[in-house]
């Protein structure tokens, strides 16, 4: 018997604020890039998205297969997960949300709705409801003080969601593209009418929003696994944009950190079983209190 | 006109008629059984492996020429894992496909529905590698299980692991359904009953992501970790818990778990060692001629998911169901079906540790439980204990 002898010292004694450090900030990186795409699909387009889980699962699967395909190769996958973005995103707006444009809101959000019934299906048909795990740098590369380890995922995880805000932040800052982006969404037919193509902008929203959902179904599926259940991410993602405020990036960050502490504190102070659920309660508490969000813009507000 | 009409009538009559006495003549030809099962929802990873083993079992009984001169038929049902979606399954396998009885199903939330249903309409229902109390003695009318029982499985588990560390800390890790509670409270008993302490985690069913529950685990400082639930959350367990620092013994508490499975999570783990693995049938490793038969079929006529001791469960299933139906003669009626199955004792070789065996008031009988540990350098299981013998008394 293998652990015969020794299993009282199968746990290293470690400080709590390391891995709890960690390990909020590593979700809360997953739920910020779920959150900044569900942000700018907002600022673009008034387009609240209910596929952001679904996009984002299904982006992680497209990772997984392409790496497969090319015999576990990772420019390949990452490959294959740009490639579905730039397709995944136009395609949605080219076939889908160009047409409701100028509709009342709900429309989009119906639309949405339907995307996210049938990219469950695709998963289920495509890739027969396989649980699976994306198995590229998964091996510890830092340990923490008392055992705990972080891979080299986890890294990236952190390290691209850092690169992608800034890469948004000089985007919009200072690029011609960035500052049409910013016009359409503060007033799209003034923009039209200077010369924007707000065709271009506003597809250009659904690209980058499915590449931070792809992105994040990617770390996702590396610390986690991927299947239809996981597509439930895409509420935290929501929540936290929620949170935030619908329409600010600097929220999204600040919303996936109060869910994703929430869901911490829950497993380790309350109950984990109340896990799912407190995140939500916090979204009510903050939509009563302040129904723009953290950092919202305070506007006319539209009920479904 | 009236003429042309009253033609036409009798035409489509005829037709009717002769695809009515086709159908029935070929319902007549066939044993025709039901099987529902997950093979699209979160655990359909675990549940399609079941399935495949009963299929290539039924395949190659057929291809023997079936029970008495009848071919066996499978009406074939996904449930999602959802309970209403496999009680209409089962209604409509009843009532429209007239199936002789219903096998498989899936969790554990699943099956007190589908039980209730059919103990309604007088329909035998024989439950696979996961289970509920209704057919443990004083069993319900037309509930059968073959499979792991919850209660049985989390005392036998807890048996099985003083092998691993005698009276130490266990914690228990499930999600929140009617199954994992199951399992987890008695094998809390079990283990302080061997004067073991026990704690405990529950997640909820959806999770995917368990590094806080992990992380929660670890602080426990738990001797053992044993995990009460399916292939996906062993996946993301397993690793999870190595990340967080805990490197001491795991148990796979094997409900649809298959090899693959733990050999994935070890992979993703950074290490294979101090993995067990407890099941109720043979590893699909076991050198012996009656997994030598699985495989076989298996290569012969195919599965989609890589040989495991989850084909050798719906391999174990198949027997009953033959040996049932070849009981119940020809032609079969449900009454007789169920009659037959309670005095069923079935010899499954080497597919477990004794024979699965029913009575009037116990459908699920004497059940046999081992233990493995994963070889990390050889990627196999290998055992670590002999078949632990448990009665189906004392449970309810």
């Amino acid at each position: 018997m293998q652990a015969e002898g020794h299993p009282s010292a199968c746990v290293s004694k470690r400080p709590l604020p390391v891995e709890f450090v960690a390990t909020v900030a590593i979700l809360t990186c997953t739920y910020a890039l779920l959150a900044a795409g569900i942000v700018i699909l907002y600022k673009a387009g008034r387009v609240v998205n209910f596929a952001h889980g679904e996009l984002a699962i299904v982006g992680g699967y497209v990772f997984y297969s392409s790496g497969l395909m090319a015999g576990g190769s990772l420019w390949f996958a990452i490959l294959g997960a740009v490639v579905f973005s730039v397709v995944m995103g136009g395609f949605i707006y080219a076939t889908m949300m160009r047409r409701v444009v100028g509709e009342p809101f709900y429309v989009a959000i119906l639309i949405t709705v339907g995307i996210a019934i049938v990219l469950k299906s695709a998963i289920i048909v495509i890739w027969r409801a396989e649980q699976v795990t994306i198995n590229i740098g998964v091996a510890p590369a830092v340990r923490l003080a008392g055992g705990a380890t972080l891979s080299y995922m986890d890294l990236a995880s952190i390290i691209m969601t850092i690169t992608f805000f800034i890469a948004l932040y000089f985007f919009f800052t200072f690029t011609r593209l960035g500052v049409q982006f910013r016009g359409t969404a503060e007033n799209p037919l003034l923009a039209s009418q200077r010369g924007v193509n707000v065709n271009l902008v506003l597809s250009l929203a659904w690209i980058i929003a499915v590449l931070a959902a792809t992105l994040s179904g990617v770390f996702y599926g590396g610390r986690a696994f991927l299947s239809t259940e996981s597509v439930t991410i895409g509420l935290a993602g929501l929540t936290a944009a929620l949170v935030g405020g619908l329409d600010s990036l600097r929220g999204a960050v600040a919303g996936a950190f109060v869910v994703a502490l929430a869901q911490y504190l829950t497993v380790r102070l309350i109950d984990p079983v109340l896990s799912e659920a407190l995140p939500f309660l916090i979204l009510l508490v903050v939509m009563s209190i302040r129904p723009w969000g953290l950092f919202g813009t305070v506007e006319e507000l539209d009920r479904v | 006109m009236k003429k042309q009409i009253f033609c036409r009538g009798v035409t489509a009559a005829a037709i009717i008629a002769c695809f009515a006495g086709f159908s029935a003549a070929q319902a007549q030809e066939t044993y025709k059984i039901g099987y529902i099962t997950d093979l699209s929802g979160p655990l359909a990873g675990s549940y399609t492996p079941t399935w495949e083993g009963f299929e290539l079992y039924i395949k190659a009984l057929n291809d023997r020429g079936g029970i008495n001169g009848k071919k066996v038929d499978i009406v074939l049902d996904d449930d999602g894992l959802k309970a209403d979606r496999a009680v209409a399954a089962a209604k409509k396998q009843t009532e429209r496909d007239q199936v002789l009885g219903i096998f498989g199903l899936s969790l554990s939330s699943t099956q007190g529905a589908v039980y209730a249903e059919m103990r309604k309409a007088g329909v035998p229902v024989v439950t696979t590698f996961s289970g509920i109390g209704d057919a443990l003695p004083p069993a319900q009318p037309f509930s059968y299980s073959t499979g792991v029982v919850f209660e049985v499985a989390g005392d036998a588990i807890g048996e099985l692991i003083q092998k691993i560390k005698k009276g130490g800390k266990v914690v228990g890790m499930t999600f929140d359904s009617v199954g994992g509670r199951a399992g987890i409270a008695f094998n809390q008993k079990s283990v302080e009953k061997a004067g073991g302490t026990w704690d405990q985690v529950l997640f909820p069913v959806t999770t995917t992501d368990f590094t806080p529950f992990a992380q929660e685990v670890a602080a426990k400082k738990p001797d053992i970790v044993v995990g009460h639930y399916g292939s996906g959350q062993n996946l993301g367990v397993i690793p999870a818990l190595r990340r967080s620092g805990y490197n001491g013994p795991y148990v796979v508490a094997s409900y649809g778990v298959t090899e693959d499975t733990v050999r994935q999570a070890a992979e993703r783990a950074g290490s294979g060692e101090n993995i067990y693995y407890v099941t109720r049938y043979s590893s699909s490793f076991d050198n012996n001629p009656s997994v030598a038969e699985v495989a076989a079929a298996q290569k012969k006529y195919g599965t989609s998911k890589p040989f495991s001791s989850m084909h050798v469960t719906g391999w174990a299933l198949g027997k009953l169901a033959e040996a049932a139906l070849k009981g119940c003669g020809w032609p079969c009626t449900r009454e007789q079906l169920d009659k037959t199955i309670q005095s069923l004792k079935v010899d499954i070789g080497g597919l477990s540790g004794g024979p699965i065996e029913m009575s009037a008031t116990d459908h699920y009988g004497p059940s046999y439980w081992r233990m493995y540990i994963w070889d990390a350098k050889a990627n196999k299981l290998e055992p670590q204990s002999d078949w632990l013998k448990k009665g189906s008394q004392g449970y309810k």
